[in-house]
């Protein structure tokens, strides 16, 4: 087991080096000239010039990537003189719109998004598993009709329409809830509740729909395998049949899938965090397009495809635990 | 000089979105003072009249703008440069020396007067020197005095070249400072310190600290309305920088309490106990404290204000979606509280002059566009008129029509193009076989927009073909790489030709790289024209001639609409920014 962690973790880096070559290659090929729009207000050619050579644009490709790379080590001075800042190891750039390095960017808004993205998880794994379980149980049944008919409708919501479709009446209309404005749970965990419930109800009920369905279709089919007919036939407790060998033998693909849902999830949800006002990670991503800052669209694709790999990686080692065979293979 | 609005806003706002102030002037020459204020002291509305003006309304509450912007650009007074941050800090924390008139109309909106300076400024020299002298009382939100010095202070710092953000320049355009070879001004800005000597000398305080001269290097009959852009005072020898921009001193009615970027955060303003309205009767400054909410997305803050319950009745929003406009405009529980107006842009698309150089061929892309197809897809009436030029309606004296769609170009040309006539101007330049690329900002309106363009040239026989660019760096590409025709937007700075035709058909923000020296000169004498009719009448000619030559097609005069809660007022547009008429505004108690 050792190995084969350790084998998929050098497999893991690899992976991130590659990946951080090519999302700075390709950001470095976008039309853009960041020395223009980040030369200050009287933008001569020789000030734009200055500051090229400040941003260090005036190199290759190849220099600039192993500029990025080292500073990630060792820390980054931009410009000299007065006007020189410093971003301190581990740098992963700095943004010249808002004069913050990209890491303290990023980590500001990351609270946020881990948060909405760890709550709707246990929502709608949780809730979606249990769902899908009872909805295969009683096949055929009205219980099953409607729990399938409602994840249908989920599952076919645009989380766009959901979202303002819930703000409208529960926010706006009715006053259920005050209008969202995010605090973190240390500072107001009052106002962090009333903030995040809406914005994970909404999430879970999107993405619940689905797990509903593929734990319904999975249970169905271990459900009617001989050795579930055998473990019955021994007399074990009906919990015992359903969670230890029929929902096991059916946990892969919903692992699977949940670790690349969480992936994405801690990428930013940006639909919703722009629905909801949430300073997370997505509306940090939106508004460095809007307002062009490639530092920060290098760092936050960077940091979610961090995720998705580091996502992969667990769920490989998950498989291992579940399914013996894929530690052999 | 005016500059690009990235992003907008989250509110993504922003397709082209030039900053600048509307010059919403009426059509009788709502700017008549100005040739005295040349020539002398100028006559100017009494302030506590134009407070007035805006409804009177009762002190208290707390008024909310709630925005799909993360945060301001800036609010650094020498960088702010769009309409609406200017309207809403000026009326708030930034005071300038001149400011508009808080009122409904647009000769009513955009009359000058007097705001830290006990005047709108005394000219002489024939326009090349102007001093204001500052009302007695007026401090800062830490209790000291605004003096001259600060003044002169807060100007220096529009030479500053390490301020992150670009804002107006006219300090550095106007003032009689030696520039080098380049163009670029012998004088550094304060931080820097180079040149000081030659700022000093043209800019100096009398010595009282309570007057301040400023020496230009040319005549300039307008001066005291640029000063309403980037003269606004900081504490003299601050040590600024960016952080200023964060947190600036505030020398008028509300100081900042807090300000928290992003989605969720927000700027809240309360009352500055330093502020005294005996030396302030400019504004009425009546609720108790602002607090602008960011990160709100657009459906959300519509809804609420349409909604308008609780405190959300007490809250407004800067526009609408198209998706809203029927609603809010055919529904009469809205319509004391709705606006709809001229805003500060003209909508056009620049043609490269180096790349199409025959004036003919400029004519015929011009003629065969399907300007009606465009406003449609920009909203139609909610979206706009039809432009005839690159001045708007609302400027005041200085538009008058050019006649470009009825018979400039020798036959009217109806609003969905003629491509026969077209094709007669081509075949008279000797062109068969066009292609032209068009640049825009991607969106999905401007890839309609771009798809109207391919096909309704196409009539004509000319290829379009799009190029869609990322919209925030739109601008930055097209400067540097320019195609055949570029899709853009101007508002004027002040309700004065002088800041449009200039800056596109000259220098500033020339798309079009249009190089015409004898245009040039002609801009030249108008824009130091002392006699203020006679300068409309030059603008007029000017007007005409950029039309008929084509640099530019204009397709729209753009409008915009928004919404307030129904416990806020006075709701008008103040003519003056295309805004909120924020000064005056009050929470119904």
């Amino acid at each position: 087991m050792g190995a084969y962690v350790l084998r998929r973790v050098l497999i893991m880096l690899l992976l991130l080096l590659l990946l951080s070559f090519a999302v700075f290659v390709l950001f470095s090929l976008l039309p853009a000239d960041v020395a223009r729009l980040t030369c200050g207000k009287i933008c001569t050619d020789q000030t734009i010039e200055l500051n090229r050579i400040r941003l260090g644009l005036d190199k290759s490709v190849f220099e600039q990537y192993w500029l990025f790379l080292s500073a990630i080590f060792v820390g980054r001075t931009y410009g000299v003189g007065e006007g020189a800042v410093v971003c301190e190891a581990p740098c992963l750039g700095w943004s010249f719109t808002k004069s913050e390095p990209v890491l303290e960017l990023i980590l500001d808004r990351l609270p946020t998004t881990i948060f909405l993205a760890l709550g709707a998880f246990v929502l709608f794994l949780i809730g979606g598993v249990l769902l899908g379980i009872y909805s295969a149980l009683r096949r055929g049944g009205w219980q099953d009709k409607a729990i399938t008919g409602v994840a249908l409708v989920g599952y076919s919501l645009p989380s766009f329409f959901f979202g303002l479709v819930v703000i409208y009446f529960v926010i706006i209309r009715w006053q259920i809830l005050p209008f969202p404005r995010y605090e973190h749970p240390w500072d107001d965990p009052v106002q962090f509740v009333q903030t995040m419930i809406l914005p994970w109800l909404v999430l879970a009920i999107l993405y619940a729909a689905f797990y509903t369905r593929l734990t319904r279709s999975q249970m169905l089919e271990t459900l009617g395998d001989d050795y579930i007919r055998t473990a019955r036939a021994k007399g074990l407790p009906e919990r015992t049949v359903i969670g230890k060998h029929a929902l096991r033998a059916g946990l892969t693909p919903i692992v699977t899938a949940a670790g690349l849902d969480l992936a994405g999830l801690l990428g930013g949800a940006i639909i919703l965090e722009a629905i909801f006002s949430l300073p997370g990670l997505g509306s940090l991503a939106i508004s460095s397009v809007t307002n062009p800052d490639q530092s920060i669209l290098v760092g936050v694709t960077l940091i979610t495809a961090t995720f998705v790999i580091i996502a992969n990686l667990v769920v490989d080692i998950l498989y291992a635990y579940i399914d013996p065979r894929v530690r052999a293979s | 000089m005016i500059r690009v609005r990235r992003g907008a806003a989250i509110a993504a706002t922003a397709v082209i979105a030039s900053l600048v102030l509307a010059a919403c002037g009426g059509s009788d020459g709502g700017t008549a003072e100005e040739g005295a204020a040349a020539e002398g002291t100028a006559e100017s509305a009494p302030a506590e009249e134009s407070a007035e003006a805006g409804g009177a309304g009762q002190p208290g509450g707390t008024l909310t703008i709630l925005t799909s912007a993360e945060q301001f650009l800036t609010l650094d007074p020498q960088v702010v440069y769009t309409g609406e941050d200017l309207a809403f800090l000026g009326a708030t924390i930034q005071r300038s020396l001149t400011a508009y008139q808080v009122a409904e109309g647009d000769v009513e909106g955009t009359t000058l007067v007097p705001d830290m300076a006990t005047d709108t400024g005394t000219a002489s020299e024939g326009g090349k020197v102007w001093s204001f002298t500052l009302r007695d009382g007026i401090t800062w939100e830490d209790g000291a005095p605004v003096t001259c010095a600060d003044v002169a202070y807060g100007t220096s710092r529009q030479f500053d070249i390490g301020l992150a953000e670009g804002g107006p320049v006219y300090a550095v355009t106007y003032l009689d400072i030696p520039t080098n070879e380049d163009g670029s001004s012998q004088y550094l800005g304060p931080v820097d310190g180079t040149g000081q000597d030659l700022f000093d000398k043209a800019v100096t305080c009398s010595d009282d600290n309570k007057t301040i001269t400023f020496m230009l290097n040319q005549p300039v009959p307008d001066f005291n309305y640029s000063v309403t852009l980037g003269f606004s005072p900081v504490p003299a020898g601050m040590v600024t920088g960016e952080e200023y921009a964060n947190k600036p001193m505030s020398n008028g009615p509300y100081k900042i309490q807090e300000y928290t970027k992003g989605p969720g955060g927000n700027l809240t303003l309360v009352r500055n106990e330093n502020w005294s309205k005996d030396s302030d009767p400019y504004r009425l400054a009546l609720p108790d404290s602002w607090v602008v909410n960011f990160g709100i997305e657009e459906t959300v803050g519509e809804q609420r204000v349409m909604q308008s319950s609780g405190e959300d009745a007490y809250a407004m929003v800067q526009s609408l979606t198209t998706a809203s406009l029927p609603v809010v405009f055919e529904d009469a529980q809205y319509e004391s509280r709705r606006i709809d107006a001229f805003d500060a842009y003209t909508i056009y698309a620049a043609i490269n002059t180096e790349k199409v150089p025959d004036e003919k061929v400029r004519q015929a892309i011009g003629v065969a566009l399907d300007r009606e197809a465009l406003l449609l897809n920009a909203g139609g009436t909610f979206g706009g008129d039809y432009a005839d030029g690159a001045v708007k309606p609302n400027i005041g004296i200085d538009y008058a029509p050019t006649g470009l769609w009825d018979d400039l170009l020798g036959a009217p040309v109806p609003p969905n193009g003629d491509p026969e006539l077209a094709k007669k101007l081509l075949a008279e330049a000797g062109a068969s076989d066009l292609t032209i690329t068009l640049d825009y900002g991607q969106s999905e309106d401007n890839d309609k927009a771009a798809a109207i363009w391919v096909e309704s040239l196409a009539r004509a026989g000319i290829t379009v073909k799009p190029n869609p660019i990322e919209r925030g760096q739109y601008y930055g590409v097209v400067f540097d790489n320019p195609n055949e025709v570029m899709l853009g937007g101007w508002g004027a700075d002040w309700p004065n030709a002088s800041t449009v035709l200039p800056p596109l058909f000259v220098q500033g923000w020339n798309l079009s790289r249009v190089n015409d020296e004898a245009y040039a000169e002609k801009v030249k004498v108008a824009s130091q024209e002392l006699d203020r009719q006679k300068q409309a009448e030059l603008w007029h000619e000017l007007s005409k001639e950029a039309a008929k030559k084509m640099w530019i097609v204009p397709t729209r005069f753009g409008r915009d609409q928004r919404l307030a809660g129904t416990n806020v007022g006075p709701i008008f547009s103040w003519s003056a920014y295309g805004s909120y008429p924020y000064p005056n505004m009050y929470a119904v108690q």
